[in-house]
């Protein structure tokens, strides 16, 4: 934080013409990741509890998975219409919160359409590339984590570098235990995918980054 | 603080070494200081009549409270923003808008830096210009 310094005035106009560039540019960012602190945790958890979710059924009720091979589908397009709606509620009040007017409401839509653009054009493509099958989920899968993980680290490039880290968290507590372990993977993706999104919220809160 | 009175307040300014001879250019004093340019910028950075959260403000250019409410007061006392307190329920919140004053004020104070800029720039080409005459 700056402290008041009224003697700290001397600037030159190539200062000045920095200072306006940059805060321009962190303005509109700020816009566009107004309650995101909240929106990660709730990713977190939603994703979290799918992982969770999908291990349940496979180790306790496999009999389930079997007469139900196509159960990803719907618990996937549930969470992921629950995660919508809730992150539309938090950004939506935070944006009304920290600013009001037109910039406020085009940045929401904004944010809105980016992910809507990932969503919708992500399954388009995995449709397009032939990889929704019934009787097997984990390409799908796998091709959507890695879609989802691109576009957190793209939203990083374009507004806050946390989001780059949550990214490539994002994708790796997936990758990793898929790649090292049978059937203990998506528990152990579960708990460390809900610790990459705490571990967000717990540095956008601290530094006071939305 | 009338629109007036805040243009005559935005004349006591500071005033940019001027090319060779030439028109010195001045540079709005209230504007021309790094906070202030900053809480001016960001104000102006959304559409009129859009307002900014005291919290936004604070949060987005990493300011201590009392840091940025002394530079919002001279901003407001020269008639550049209007601050106004209202409740949502029993929260108090603090809005800051640019007025028309303010963003004119801007724009003249940005208009007066590109030409300081371009003057900068210039000056040397006309400097070897003149040394090069024999």
């Amino acid at each position: 934080m700056q402290a008041f310094d009224e003697g700290a005035n001397a600037m030159s106009a190539e200062e000045s013409w920095q200072s306006i560039h940059a805060t321009m540019d962190h303005a509109r960012s700020s816009l566009y990741v107004a309650g995101s602190a909240a929106i990660m945790l709730l990713w977190g958890v939603v994703t979290s509890v799918g992982y969770l979710s999908m291990y349940a059924v496979y180790t306790l009720a496999d009999g389930f998975a079997e007469s139900y091979p196509w159960f990803p589908g719907p618990l996937w397009g549930f969470l992921g219409m629950a995660g919508g709606a809730g992150s539309g509620i938090i950004g939506h009040r935070a944006s009304e919160r920290l600013a009001a007017g037109a910039a406020a409401r085009k940045a929401g839509m904004r944010v809105f359409f980016y992910w809507t653009t990932f969503t919708v054009g992500g399954g388009l493509i995995l449709f397009a590339g032939g990889l929704f099958d019934v009787d097997q989920w984990e390409p799908p899968v796998r091709a959507a984590i890695g879609l989802v993980g691109l576009a957190y680290i793209l939203f990083g490039v374009l507004t806050r570098p946390v989001f780059v880290a949550t990214g490539a968290g994002f994708a790796a507590s997936f990758y990793i235990p898929h790649f090292l372990l049978d059937e203990a993977a998506m528990a152990v993706s579960g708990v460390l995918n809900l610790a990459t999104f705490v571990l967000t919220y717990a540095w956008i809160r601290r530094t006071g980054e939305w | 603080m009338t629109d007036e009175a805040a243009t005559a307040g935005a004349m006591s300014d500071a005033t940019e070494p001027s090319p060779a001879g030439g028109e010195a250019i001045v540079l709005d004093e209230t504007i021309h200081q790094p906070t202030r340019l900053r809480i001016m910028t960001l104000l102006v950075s959304v559409p009129e009549p859009d307002r900014l959260a005291y919290g936004f403000i604070q949060q987005t250019l990493e300011l201590t409270g009392g840091n940025l409410t002394i530079h919002l007061r001279k901003l407001e006392a020269a008639g550049l923003l209007v601050i106004t307190k209202e409740f949502e329920g029993a929260k108090p919140r603090t809005w800051i808008q640019a007025t028309t004053t303010g963003r004119q004020a801007f724009t003249t104070y940005l208009s007066n830096l590109e030409r300081t800029l371009g003057v900068h720039l210039h000056a040397p080409a006309r400097d070897d210009r003149q040394a090069s005459k024999p």
